[in-house]
């Protein structure tokens, strides 16, 4: 019981560790990967292949003056970088990365690389995504800046439209696992048909994932969706004001967020911890790989894509993805159904 | 353990929900009204329902709170209402003042005759366990289908009303 504890202490301690470095990590590869799809180098000079710029930017940050300015409301003000990192942070623990493990016989019981095994933990997830919205609002709003004001309600506008997409995509997965435990979504992964497909839902949810990963990228605030922050009409959006380390939580959160709609997508679309060659103890070697290829691909699509045209955004959101979720939801209910999941 | 528990979140939902009427800022009291949301969910949790208590959160901190705060940020109001206008308000009067009053005994009364009802005058909740979500999706589709489907036609009335009342004639 004791050893289980302090197994469970050291996991969280570990993901919360995890996710800060991984958020570092992915401020490395979205600056080097851009500069090499611009044709630069970037930043090559602080430590091996520029490694540890995101330290030496962290670093920098801490040193800067926390300004703030004089009509801000003082209390949400300082509240706003607080909720977005604190919401940042949370969504992670409910998500499991690797199969149950005595750590090579170091614990008695095998237990779940996952912070907090919650049985409705895909509703966790949208529901801690939803209130991240309140980091983003506020800041805008407490700053007293009309960038910042546009940036917040944009943001607001945005996470409402395509919220819905991306839960009933959610819904669509749920079907087809019978279940509301990603423990249980990812179990329901394993295995191959015809001896080689491996039995990820992405193969019957190929219009899922799509929603998913376009309703994640809107919800995330990142290109081709990051009118929150569209620095050629709003400076710098909901943080124009923001500076030091203050500045240093939102990019946190929004790098970490992420992490989480890349691992959450990992979960439910692509089999989680399962893949082959690898025995089930080394699972997440899988998971990570899966996951830095979903990162490659939001920085890939960041600067490859421009930004839309705000009206274009909601359009899409209402009339295009949203429609074809409902399809998608029905057609999957339809199915389970008539195939018995 | 679950005692604490049970008193926290009981004082945040209440402190946060007085405290929502006592603000002058409306940004104010709309995000002491989500923290008395969140305390509530926590209620909920310890009820053992966590999917109610998610539900509440994704639902109304979420989803509702965000359009209230969306409201209110449009709006910009830094105080609710004007020294004149509190003077002025229709509900000052005498005549409503003392209508309010009985409304509050009102009140008062029929929470105090709730509070003193004997525990075995309350049947618990249908029956079946509220935490498993397939039990409560069954209910609710088979015993409170009729309400479930009438609440919806509710829902698509006020979305129709509110369309056509915000709608501007188009000049012809």
């Amino acid at each position: 019981m004791t050893t289980l504890l302090v197994a469970q202490i050291v996991l969280t301690l570990f993901v919360f560790i995890a996710l800060l470095h991984s958020a570092a990590a992915m401020v490395w590869v979205e600056r080097r990967l851009a500069a090499l799809l611009q044709q630069r180098l970037g930043p090559i000079r602080v430590g091996w292949q520029g490694l540890l710029q995101p330290f030496a930017d962290v670093i920098k940050l801490m040193f800067k003056e926390e300004l703030r300015p004089g009509a801000a409301d003082p209390i949400l003000f300082a509240l706003a970088p607080i909720i977005s990192a604190t919401a940042a942070f949370s969504a992670f623990a409910v998500v499991p990365f690797g199969a149950e493990t005595t750590f090579f016989g170091l614990l008695d019981e095998p237990m779940r690389l996952q912070v907090a095994d919650v049985n409705v933990a895909v509703l966790v997830i949208f529901a801690i995504a939803s209130m991240s919205v309140y980091g983003i609002v506020l800041a805008g709003w407490s700053s007293n800046s009309k960038y910042s004001l546009l940036g917040g309600l944009r943001s607001s506008a945005q996470m409402i439209s395509y919220e819905l997409s991306y839960g009933l995509a959610l819904a669509s997965v749920l079907l087809l696992g019978n279940s509301l435990s990603l423990t249980t979504l990812v179990d329901a992964q394993s295995g191959t048909w015809l001896g080689f497909i491996p039995r990820w839902f992405i193969f019957i949810q190929p219009l899922g994932f799509l929603i998913f990963m376009t309703a994640g990228v809107a919800e995330t605030n990142r290109a081709p969706f990051d009118f929150p922050e569209a620095e050629q009409e709003l400076v710098a959006g909901y943080h124009t004001e923001y500076s030091s380390m203050s500045f240093a939580m939102f990019f946190l959160a929004e790098y970490i967020n992420m992490v989480t709609v890349s691992a959450v997508a990992t979960d439910l679309f692509l089999g989680g911890w399962h893949g082959p060659f690898l025995p089930e103890s080394l699972g997440w070697i899988w998971f990570l790989l899966k996951v830095g290829a979903l990162l490659f691909f939001y920085v890939w699509m960041r600067w490859t894509l421009p930004r839309y045209r705000y009206d274009q955004l909601m359009a899409f959101g209402w009339k295009i993805l949203l429609p074809l979720s409902v399809i998608n939801l029905l057609v999957t209910a339809a199915g389970v159904l008539y195939f018995g999941a | 353990m679950t005692d604490t528990a049970f008193y926290l979140f009981g004082a945040i939902a209440i402190g946060a929900s007085l405290l929502v009427i006592a603000q002058r800022n409306p940004v104010y009291s709309v995000l002491l009204l989500i923290a008395s949301f969140g305390a509530l969910s926590g209620l909920y949790v310890l009820l053992d329902a966590p999917f109610v208590a998610v539900i509440q959160i994704i639902v109304y901190a979420g989803a509702i709170m965000v359009l209230f705060l969306f409201v209110v940020m449009l709006l910009n109001a830094p105080q609710e209402d004007t020294e004149h206008d509190v003077r002025m308000h229709p509900f000052r009067g005498p005549g409503p003042m003392r209508f309010g009053a009985v409304l509050a005994l009102g009140l008062a009364a029929e929470l105090g005759w709730a509070l003193t009802r004997t525990p075995g005058d309350s049947a618990p909740f249908g029956g079946t366990p509220v935490s498993s979500v397939s039990a409560i999706g069954r209910t609710l589709f088979t015993e409170y289908a009729f309400a479930f489907e009438v609440t919806s036609i509710l829902i698509l009335v006020a979305m129709v009303g509110a369309v056509v009342l915000a709608r501007r004639e188009e000049p012809r």
